[in-house]
């Protein structure tokens, strides 16, 4: 067996630990237990695909994208949640599918990604990897979860660049889904546009550029249709994203309250157990999408940049593995995963610290959560496993 | 590969450094800021309200009191939907009522007051759903309270809310805060302000209180100072009883050696603990609408013709003049008499009468020529050294200095005026107005051989248990040969051993006094008497005022008697 890049185990069993003192911090004793059952499993995942053949992970990406495929049917009609159906129960355990859809779908993504042998913009080559994403992505947001479907896009739009395919020709497959996103204001829907003129009028010719407007403002005038369609909580997120000093004592309670919790750590923090916003009470759901918020409370701004530094040295050692893989699924498979932490700690930290609407995504290794933490640690084992020469 | 690689780490690096700065901005740049809105989101100052100090009478019986009510206060942020409805069924109000209340200080997240004494049971009752009132306090807070309703309302005052434009000059008082509107409430607001304390409390984030903060210290409420008066409750009660006969009346008395006010009321009065009480509209509107206006305080602020209450100061001008004795003899009275092109008039045919028998009678003849003969010039003189025409200097808020008219005054006044005017002033009519306090006060000088204190309400102060004397009384002297004043006080003795004052007259104590029965267009006379006893060692003095009552030796008379006899506690046989 060859040596573990210890520059990710190392951080990554620091975040683990900061996790642990964050959870005792916020739920208490009785979630720290909790989450301490589950280390042994997520190690034990860690392991089993560090040990496991690459090969199997090749082979098996297919039939485990079909299993997830049909949890996530399944977690339809059983589900369980607070305003939505995300998880299994059981026993005493949630189990949340759309965590490990994630992981099935890099798998098969790059199984596809690596068999193309041109990455060349058109239908044929474009179109499995979309509809490997599609399938998962519609059947997440019917959950509802949009942050866990949007984290679909971001592996595909990553990956694709990772097998070749050129930026312009990937904002282009995204220009639909984003000019969707920026309708819901024209305070978006203006400077997307104007960039995605400019960028096209250089790259391509003038009846490209004006196809592709065409197009993506057909998608645009679509989302102040779909907002009337949207779940009154999601409509509400939006709204007080973009104003939340209208409702101080609604959603945007959470960010406020948030951000206080954040700036109030100040440089060395209020000190482990003594984060007032935490422990009264102001923070919501503060053990699981809020832990950082304790993080910046507790340990202040050392604490927190240490934590943001210590993801992006495990991220960035994820990118040198999936550069010194063995071969390209391999490597394609080290930047989803990449794609996947990293989306993770940016939303979450990004809406913690008011620089994005309140999405409900936890912090890898640090949330609580077993589906969270036992996924990261798979991922984890996956990069030492496929990355070969770790430099 | 390579190229990729790079362009990625690169991406990464803008969105950690993004969020890195954001770190910054929160925590180091803008730390302070929040960590001052979190504060404020866990600790809750409490006010400890300070309370008032009390006031006493000179035998230390309670008037004023400070006692603990219940307060209804609510922290507009804490609240949820279902406290409006419960709140308002708890205390019986209309619930468009309260929301309108509430609903412009609803970013408040301080506690504000809605509703001041609480019954008991209503109390208790939100108490007990304390659970379903979020947001909603109780609190007791000491209240004003007069236990002898409006026996002393003229010398108390009252409390009144403070308001929005005072409350920018002065930042120690606060919203809702009561301070003194008149009278010893407002005259020494400064000694009987309790100053309010503060406590510190931790909260969650649903409003419970956790418990006191270490880390702040509290402020304990410091108690305002308890006064003393010089006024004595068993002649103010029975002047409150005897006055409350007429509609418009006032009586003060004083003690000679000091200066002291013994009693001092006013008709018609009012309740102070009205104000510190949820004033219903329709109380209020008798208040203000009465013509006979409540709180003026008729004693100290209104101003009267003396009448013949003035005759023994005329007569003691013209002595120290030298222009007369007390046995000259003018004209014999024939009933009227003609100056100029009028007649002036006395009340009856006294014949011919010397200086002490003129006062005696209350002859008008007599000081009409005695008014002639002494001038307007040296009558004004001889009245700057009495406390007439300028304040006394009472510890009251306000007070009229009263008319002495000068010949300066009068030509402001008049332009052009005839001699005639001087007659009128010999008898206590026309332009010239006191107040029933500065009467009392003249004759307080007479009997005290020309020497006079000023009055005074304040006797001591009682501060954490240490006596604190007001020893502010000023002695004034009047410019009197003392054997004139002896002979005035013998005339004012004969006035009610038999003369006009002879109702007063007690077979226990001398009485000497002078009545006064002051015309007045608008109706019927006011009847004056100012009186002292005992007659050889002048204790104390009184004077009455009835408004439109008739002549002063039947109305006012028998008061100043009762009063007299109550003083020297003779019981009524």
């Amino acid at each position: 067996m060859k040596r573990p890049d210890l520059k990710i185990i190392v951080p990554t069993l620091l975040l683990t630990a900061l996790g642990m003192l964050i959870i005792y911090s916020t739920g208490g004793r009785h979630y720290l237990i909790r989450q301490l059952l589950f280390l042994p499993v997520a190690l034990a995942g860690m392991f089993a695909a560090y040990a496991i053949p690459q090969r199997v992970f090749h082979d098996m990406a297919g039939l485990l994208y079909g299993v997830i495929l049909l949890l996530l049917v399944l977690v339809l009609f059983f589900g369980k949640g607070i305003g939505s159906k995300r998880w299994f129960m059981l026993g005493p355990v949630a189990f949340q599918p759309s965590e490990f859809a994630k992981l099935a779908t890099v798998l098969l993504l790059a199984r596809s990604l690596a068999s193309c042998r041109n990455p060349l913009f058109t239908w044929k080559t474009l179109f499995v990897p979309s509809i490997i994403c599609l399938v998962p992505a519609i059947l997440v947001i019917t959950e509802p979860d949009l942050s866990a479907a949007l984290v679909l896009a971001v592996i595909l739009a990553s990956m694709l660049y990772w097998a070749g395919f050129r930026p312009l020709h990937i904002l282009l497959l995204f220009t639909p889904l984003i000019s969707f996103a920026a309708g819901f204001s024209l305070y978006t829907w203006i400077p997307f546009f104007v960039f995605l003129g400019i960028i096209m009028l250089i790259r391509t010719n003038l009846f490209r550029t004006l196809l592709a407007l065409l197009v993506g403002s057909l998608f645009g005038l679509l989302s102040p249709i779909s907002f009337s369609l949207l779940k009154v909580y999601q409509r509400a997120r939006i709204r007080n994203f973009l104003a939340p000093w209208l409702d101080p004592h609604g959603v945007g309670w959470n960010a406020i309250q948030s951000r206080i919790a954040i700036g109030s750590g100040r440089l060395t923090g209020k000190g482990f157990l003594s984060g007032t916003q935490t422990r009264l009470g102001f923070l919501p759901n503060r053990h699981t999408d809020f832990a950082f918020s304790c993080v910046g409370e507790e340990f202040g701004f050392i604490g927190s940049i240490l934590l943001v530094g210590l993801f992006a040295l495990i991220i960035h050692r994820f990118l040198i593995a999936a550069r010194f893989s063995r071969d390209s699924f391999s490597s394609l498979v080290g930047i989803g995963c990449a794609a996947i932490l990293s989306y993770q700690v940016f939303i979450n930290i990004g809406m913690l610290l008011g620089l994005i609407p309140i999405t409900g995504v936890p912090l890898p290794f640090i949330s609580y959560g077993g589906s969270s933490l036992v996924l990261n640690y798979i991922i984890v084992g996956l990069i030492l496993n496929f990355a070969t020469k770790p430099q | 590969m390579e190229n990729k690689l790079k362009r990625l780490t690169q991406i990464l690096l803008i969105l950690f450094g993004i969020l890195s700065l954001r770190l910054v901005q929160l925590q180091l740049v803008q730390g302070k800021r929040y960590a001052r809105l979190s504060d404020r989101n866990r600790i809750r100052k409490i006010i400890l309200p300070g309370p008032r100090g009390r006031i006493f009478d000179r035998t230390g019986k309670l008037i004023a009191d400070t006692r603990p009510s219940f307060t209804v206060s609510v922290i507009p942020t804490e609240m949820d939907d279902s406290t409006l409805p419960v709140l308002a069924r708890l205390l019986k109000l209309e619930p468009e009522k309260l929301n309108r209340l509430v609903k412009p200080i609803a970013f408040m997240s301080s506690p504000v007051k809605v509703k001041r004494n609480l019954d008991r049971t209503t109390a208790f009752a939100i108490e007990e759903n304390r659970f379903r009132l979020s947001g909603v306090r109780i609190s007791v807070d000491p209240v004003r309270s007069y236990p002898t309703a409006g026996l002393y309302c003229h010398i108390l005052g009252h409390l009144g809310e403070i308001g929005r434009q005072e409350l920018k000059k002065d930042t120690t008082h606060r919203l809702l805060d009561y301070i003194g509107r008149d009278g010893i409430e407002a005259r020494y607001e400064n000694l009987l302000r309790g100053h309010d304390g503060c406590e510190y409390i931790e909260i969650d984030a649903r409003g419970h209180e956790i418990g006191p903060l270490p880390e702040k210290r509290s402020a304990p409420a410091v108690p305002g100072k308890d006064l003393y008066l010089t006024v004595d409750q068993r002649l103010q009660g029975l002047a409150y009883r005897l006055i409350s006969q007429y509609d418009k009346a006032a009586v003060v008395g004083i003690e000679i050696k000091t200066g002291a006010v013994l009693c001092l009321a006013s008709r018609p009065g009012f309740d102070p603990g009205i104000f510190t009480q949820a004033i219903s509209p329709k109380t209020w509107d008798s208040l203000v609408s009465n013509p006979n206006k409540p709180f003026f305080n008729r004693a100290v602020n209104a101003g009267y013709p003396p009448g013949s209450a003035f005759k023994p100061i005329v007569a003691l001008a013209a002595l120290n003049q030298g222009i007369v004795t007390t046995r000259t003899r003018f004209k014999p009275c024939s009933g009227s008499f003609h100056y100029g092109n009028r007649i002036y008039k006395c009340w009856t045919r006294h014949g011919s009468l010397n200086l002490l028998g003129a006062i005696t009678q209350s002859c008008n003849i007599y000081f009409y020529q005695l008014g002639l003969k002494l001038g307007l010039d040296s009558l004004v003189s001889f009245c700057k050294s009495l406390p007439l025409g300028k304040p006394t200097g009472i510890d009251l808020p306000t007070e009229n200095p009263g008319i002495i008219p000068s010949r300066k005054w009068l030509d402001s006044r008049y332009g052009k005026w005839t001699k005639g005017i001087l007659l009128n002033f010999a008898i206590g009519q026309g332009e010239i107005l006191v107040t029933p306090l500065q009467m009392a006060l003249t004759y307080a000088a007479i009997a005290n051989n020309g020497k006079y204190h000023e009055p005074y309400l304040l006797d001591h102060i009682d501060s954490a248990g240490k006596t604190i004397r007001n020893i502010s009384t000023t002695k004034h002297e009047i410019r009197s040969e003392p054997e004139y004043l002896d002979q005035i006080k013998l005339a004012l003795e004969r006035v009610v051993e038999h003369g006009t004052g002879k109702i007063a007259r007690l077979k226990e104590i001398t009485i000497a006094g002078k009545t006064g029965t002051a015309q007045n267009p608008k109706g019927l006379d006011h009847a004056w008497f100012v009186g002292y006893a005992p007659a050889e060692k002048p204790l104390v003095v009184f004077a009455v005022l009835v408004e439109h009552a008739g002549h002063g030796g039947v109305v006012a008379a028998p008061i100043a008697r009762q009063l007299i006899r109550r003083y020297f506690s003779i019981e009524t046989p």
